[in-house]
């Protein structure tokens, strides 16, 4: 057996990263346990949580709670903030020492920036963005991703090499709930970097500037129809208490910030309600979108693709349709007032 | 050291994912129709490229790995503004999965020496992103992504970007050499100028590398070298929706009110 071989051969348990910024945990490490639980039950193999950071053992005890049997920890002032290289460096050396057989990572800015420091000296597999993960008797997982505009799902397997990495989108599974009385074993690893080594530095951090619209339990979306003025859209969101989001289109033409975009190249959403006005329905858009739970569309184009993608549809001018709608809705919203 | 960076930019020729189609019998997608472009994010790579060379001095280069068809996008940074272009080709090379393709880049980065490698934050065709920090990875560099602007510290070494990360940004120094993946749209292309496009068309040729030119093992690229295959693609169906036409914003209103979507 050559060493390749008995690596994939010897590899074992299922390790789930657990994001955290500061202490606070990313959702996603949470849904992740969840789907990681269900991935090492099925090969009966432990699920080990990955905690880097620093004072982190509340990080690591809360991740057994939630279905962790293990948790690795490296906790040391070098991981904070966040850094590719001190991450990565980590990371690998605990992949090396442990060979697991599977490493879920949350699909985030962070996850993917650091796993190809891991996949790439470890020569392992990584499957970006997956959105559905299984595994065969066998412990080979089966990693699903969108390919192209979305309507086409890509099972990515890698069989010959250890570990098999994925980065997962966020927002895809449930997260696992905690269990105060779960047990399970915390092991604080050797720290194998020091602030010497890094070769990069964190300056300042600000967070809470930018719009995270991948949350959003409603979104008001404008696209090309807007035609520089998107102020119907910026009412309606006003009026549902939603967030604004934009095509590609509004986005191109500097009527929206680039993160709030929704699409194939920007973010994929998930709300109870999407209002698209203005947005014709290009197949990149729908990507993005297509898992809304209530879709509307308004549009003047009675042929637009946006229709055959909503749940409801009014055809005609967004610049008389929206001040309408929001009309509408105020007047609602104090009648309901009224009768409470 | 000299204050002029070499910069190297990773382009890539897609199809037009504006003209992928869907098939409306089979609901699979028509990419064989779409003709090939460069990569949209990559734009915005090559406009940072060229603004950090106004800044620092020196001289960037455009690199694709591909067919020999790819050479076009090449052109078309030439055009831009690049100095150079090279494209990366090699049968040995088919099948790369994101592993040998970043470690192919890495090699073809350090041929030409290079300070600053920018990309693309990903590309439309497999929106993957992993091809810039395997860039990185491979040679040991520093990496800066998510990139929204630059800033050179050239008596430094350094150079400093401004990074999305979730719900903020943060400003980071990387030492040189570092790999940049820029994000989609945060800046203004700038046009290719007439004469240059002229020049990129007629008179320019991008020089040609292979696996060999790069020292690069063939056993250490293309499919085998590949850990991931493509087990297998399944149609997804998409999302059964009501579809249905309603004439006022009041209908609206009574119809979102049975969803309970107003809750």
């Amino acid at each position: 057996m050559t060493e390749a071989e008995q690596q994939v051969a010897d590899a074992e348990d299922v390790w789930v990263f657990i994001e955290e910024h500061a202490g606070e945990v990313m959702n996603v490490s949470w849904e992740l346990l969840a789907e990681g639980r269900t991935l090492a039950d099925k090969i009966d193999e432990q699920l080990v949580a990955i905690v880097i950071g620093e004072d982190v053992d509340d990080v690591a005890e809360e991740a057994i709670q939630r279905g962790a049997d293990r948790a690795l920890v490296a906790d040391d002032p070098v991981f904070e903030p966040y850094r590719a290289d001190p991450y990565g460096t980590q990371f690998r050396h605990m992949v090396e020492e442990w060979n697991p057989s599977i490493v879920l990572i949350g699909g985030t800015h962070t996850g993917r920036d650091f796993a190809g420091r891991v996949a790439v000296p470890t020569w392992a597999g990584l499957t970006a963005d997956v959105t559905k993960l299984d595994v065969d008797e066998d412990g080979l997982l089966q990693a699903k991703r969108p390919a192209f505009g979305g309507n086409v799902l890509a099972t990515i397997v890698c069989e010959d090499h250890r570990p098999q990495m994925a980065t997962v989108r966020a927002g895809v599974f449930e997260a696992a709930e905690p269990d105060p009385d779960r047990e399970g074993e915390i092991e604080h690893v050797d720290v194998v970097v020091s602030e010497e080594e890094t070769i990069s530095e964190v300056i300042e951090r600000v967070i809470g500037d930018t719009a995270d619209i991948t949350d959003a339990d409603r979104i008001v979306a404008v696209g090309g129809g807007a035609e520089g003025d998107v102020s119907p859209a910026v009412e309606l969101a006003e009026a549902l208490d939603a967030e604004l989001a934009a095509s590609r289109k509004a986005v191109d033409e500097g009527w929206v910030e680039a993160s709030r975009q929704v699409g194939q190249t920007g973010k994929t959403v998930r709300p109870e309600l999407y209002v698209a006005l203005g947005i014709s329905g290009a197949i990149q858009h729908l990507e993005g979108m297509k898992d809304s739970r209530v879709v509307v569309a308004i549009n003047d184009d009675p042929n637009a693709a946006i229709f055959e993608h909503a749940d409801y549809g009014i055809v005609g001018d967004i610049f008389e349709i929206v001040p309408q709608l929001v009309e509408a809705i105020e007047a609602g919203a104090e009648l309901q007032e009224v009768a409470q | 050291m000299s204050n002029d960076w070499t910069i190297v930019v990773g382009v890539k020729q897609v199809p037009d994912s504006d003209e992928v189609t869907i098939d409306p019998d089979t609901g699979r997608l028509d990419r064989a129709n779409a003709p090939a472009v460069l990569n949209t994010p990559d734009r915005n790579a090559l406009e940072a490229a060229l603004a950090l060379r106004d800044e620092v001095g020196g001289e960037v280069i455009a690199i694709s790995m591909g067919p020999p068809n790819a050479a076009e996008v090449l052109e078309e940074s030439v055009a831009m503004g690049c100095d150079d272009a090279a494209l990366i080709t090699d049968r040995a090379f088919a099948g790369s999965d994101t592993w040998p393709t970043s470690y192919t880049l890495a090699e073809a980065v350090k041929y030409f020496d290079a300070d600053v490698v920018v990309c693309g934050e990903e590309t439309t065709d497999s929106s993957t992103g992993q091809v810039p920090p395997g860039i990185a990875a491979h040679n040991g560099w520093a990496q800066l992504t998510y990139v929204e602007e630059l800033e050179p510290r050239p008596e430094e070494n350094q150079l400093i970007a401004v990074r999305d990360v979730e719900g903020g940004h943060e400003r980071v120094a990387a030492d040189l050499p570092v790999v940049v993946a820029f994000a989609f749209g945060e800046n203004e292309p700038r046009p290719a100028s007439l004469h240059r496009k002229i020049y990129a068309e007629n008179d320019f040729e991008p020089m040609e590398l292979t696996a060999e030119d790069l020292g690069i093992d063939e056993d250490d690229v293309g499919l085998d070298a590949s850990p991931t295959q493509v087990g297998g693609m399944d149609t997804v169906s998409p999302v059964d929706r009501k579809e249905q036409i309603v004439e006022t914003p009041e209908e609206l209103i009574e119809a979102l009110a049975e969803t309970e979507v107003f809750s």
